[in-house]
């Protein structure tokens, strides 16, 4: 599904991705950990290139992203994207953000998208809220929002990036919900978070990262039980801890 | 300093007064539409993502703002003819004020275009929304409102800026003062008049303008 | 034809030399002199004199709210009447001064009163008199707000200088409105005299630019 060969990017001369290798196949829960500034956010941006990079091959669904005259839009609807700062549209309303993109690019008819956004948001659980716009909404209800707005394109691969970390404690409980939900429905997820807990029940894989590099990856207990570096080590102990 | 100050004639001109004012408004009015289009479509072209389009955008934006307006005017009155294009001075007036304003739209338009978070645009490019798609549904609608306040300052400035076009003979309020002048050498009674017309217009408008912002501080503060 | 006039317009090129000389004397001045009384009247403006406060808001409002053009009209003709006889080139400083004052005052209020209060309340506590807070706290901290409004004022006020040729004073533009009666080539006078003043204004305009940079804005992706 997702195929990195030996993927390399910089910032100027910072090296923030160094020889990604790596393979997601179908139905897959990744969760990719590590220290601030170790490249996971960007990896995982690469995936629907937000962000290019200079060397390497990545693979997504078949399509070939290294090479830059490839139309992305049609991939990009094809995998969801959920932010730390949510970005949802502050002018629309909660349904209005999620069914933006079915009437947009799916071309969608309004009533037919409308029907898919009520759908995909009592799916998050906020069917209540679909009038609301962005600033009447907690944290954690905006988060969902934004979960259900990659949903409506009924993505093949969902991507989050640090979904929890912007939120109150007592909101992190009802995103992660979703999200469990969503990976034991089968869905291919790369998932950027601390949220260990949410790594042991679901994760068939963690990732460590640290300095650009891919240095550990093994399934989550053994990864917890028995870090086989000391980085990684470390950083288990220093979360562990909080 | 008021004696002698004739009202009666500016009450016999009054009628002529009238129809410079009317004038002044619609010249404004049709040109600060077409500004408006000219300046998003400039601002579309300053932020587009090909490099030839973009150059365009910049080469009229920067021109416009570095040379001044009655130069610009001149440059369409006395210009157009050598071209073969005979345009009455009222139109070549108003395409003026256009090029003009467009081009201090254009920048005013981009700026409320950056104040939308870059997020917002990723999780628009994240849906796979295309370009014009990110404009239509996700920038424009927030940069609009964020531009209003700056969009009334620059009506104010293409009112005041109107007034040039008394130099190549467009009949508004200040070739109206300028005609009392020279017909009766009141250059008193007429330019304040004018004057006087002018301040009534630019109140409403910094009301307007200053209401605008006031609203839309509240709406970011909640 | 078209090289015959063009070879003309080289000929006669230090005549346009000597327009750009004069709009850079008639603006230099002003803006120098507008300066000075800008930032005067600013800092009274930023007081708590209500009298004095009402007293610039409205010179500044008459000034804002007024086309360039009629207050041009109103000094060269109007002073005149009451015994006041002025040239020209005198006129035409007179005018810019006050426009010029005007915009830099409301520049310089706006900056002093963007210093946190307690600024003021530090300085006086060490014992400073009114003129060493200003002169060593207050205006110092506000200069990076106003410099770079101010340094766009200063486009603002060489581009209105242009008007300054309808009561005849030899600048940049009436130097091509006097060769375009001889040239008939519109286009290419007009585009000459626009290469002079956007000569002058580009590095004006990208200078007001680069000092705003300061204010960190960022890049967008559309």
């Amino acid at each position: 599904m997702i195929k990195f060969n030996g993927v390399n990017k910089w910032f100027g001369k910072l090296h923030v991705l160094k020889d990604i290798d790596l393979h997601v196949t179908s139905g897959e829960v990744v969760v990719v950990c590590g220290p601030s500034g170790s490249g996971k956010s960007t990896l995982i941006r690469c995936i629907n290139r937000l962000e290019k990079f200079q060397k390497g091959e990545l693979f997504v669904d078949g399509t070939p992203l290294h090479d830059y005259s490839t139309n992305l839009t049609k991939l990009r609807a094809e995998i969801g994207f959920v932010f730390q700062q949510f970005h949802l549209y502050p002018h629309m309303t909660a349904l209005q953000n999620v069914a933006l993109a079915p009437i947009n690019v799916r071309k969608m008819k309004r009533a037919d998208a409308e029907a898919l956004a009520h759908e995909k948001l009592d799916r998050v659980g906020l069917a209540d809220k679909a009038d609301a716009h962005p600033t009447q909404l907690s944290g954690g209800q905006q988060q969902r929002v934004a979960i259900a707005r990659g949903l409506a394109m009924s993505p093949k691969i969902m991507l989050f990036d640090e979904p929890t970390s912007a939120l109150d404690p007592e909101m992190i409980g009802e995103v992660l919900d979703v999200m469990v939900k969503l990976a034991s429905e089968g869905m291919t997820m790369c998932v950027v978070t601390h949220e260990m807990g949410f790594a042991r029940q679901v994760a068939h894989r963690v990732i460590f990262m640290d300095e650009g590099s891919l240095v550990e990856t093994g399934n989550p207990h053994d990864f917890f039980a028995n870090p086989q570096t000391d980085r990684a080590a470390q950083f288990i102990s220093k979360i562990l801890t909080h | 300093m008021l004696e002698g100050f004739n009202f009666r004639v500016i009450w016999e001109y009054m009628p002529f007064f009238m129809e410079g004012l009317r004038n002044t408004f619609l010249i404004s009015i049709v040109s600060l539409f077409l500004a408006l289009i000219a300046g998003i479509t400039a601002c579309a072209g300053r932020l587009s993502p090909w490099k030839s389009v973009r150059g365009l955008a910049i080469v009229y934006i920067e021109s416009i703002r570095s040379t001044p307006l009655l130069v610009q005017i001149y440059f369409l009155y006395f210009g157009l003819p050598t071209l073969g294009l005979r345009v009455p001075e009222l139109q070549t007036g108003i395409i003026a004020l256009m090029l003009n304003s467009g081009a201090y739209i254009a920048e005013i338009v981009r700026a409320g275009m950056t104040s939308v978070p870059n997020g917002q645009i990723e999780a628009g490019i994240s849906s796979g929304l295309n370009y014009f798609q990110r404009m239509r549904f996700i920038i424009l609608p927030q940069a609009l409102g964020v531009t209003v306040p700056p969009l009334l300052g620059q009506a104010i400035v293409l009112v005041k800026d109107s007034a040039l076009l008394s130099l190549i003979s467009v009949l508004e309020l200040t070739r109206v003062g300028q005609t009392l002048t020279s017909e009766r050498f009141m250059p008193s009674e007429a330019f304040f008049t004018v004057a006087f017309f002018y301040l009534c217009i630019y109140f409403v408008l910094k009301t307007l303008a200053d209401w605008s912002q006031k609203k839309l501080i509240f709406r970011e503060a909640y | 034809m078209m090289l015959f006039y063009f070879q003309r317009l080289i000929e006669i090129f230090p005549f346009f030399l000597k327009g750009l000389w004069m709009t850079a004397v008639v603006s230099g001045i002003s803006l120098i002199m507008a300066t000075i009384f800008g930032l005067l009247l600013g800092i009274a403006r930023a007081s708590k004199n209500k009298l004095l406060v009402g007293l610039i808001g409205a010179y500044v409002a008459a000034i804002r709210g007024t086309p360039f053009v009629v207050q041009i009209f109103i000094i060269f003709f109007i002073l005149p009447e009451w015994g006041i006889q002025l040239d020209a080139f005198p006129a035409a400083i007179l005018a810019l001064t006050i426009l010029g004052t005007a915009f830099i005052c409301e520049i310089v209020a706006g900056g002093i009163k963007a210093v946190p209060r307690g600024q003021w309340e530090a300085a006086s506590s060490s014992g400073l008199n009114l003129y060493q807070q200003l002169r060593y706290v207050i205006v110092p901290q506000s200069l990076q707000t106003i410099l770079p409004p101010l340094v766009g004022q200063y486009v603002l006020l060489i581009k209105d200088s242009s008007v300054v040729s309808v009561i005849g004073v030899m600048d940049l533009t009436r130097v091509g409105w006097v060769t375009v009666n001889r040239i008939p080539e519109g286009l290419m006078v007009f585009t000459l005299v626009g290469i002079l003043y956007f000569a002058i204004s580009y590095p004006l305009i990208r200078l007001s630019n680069r000092l705003e940079k300061k204010m960190a804005t960022q890049q967008v992706m559309l």
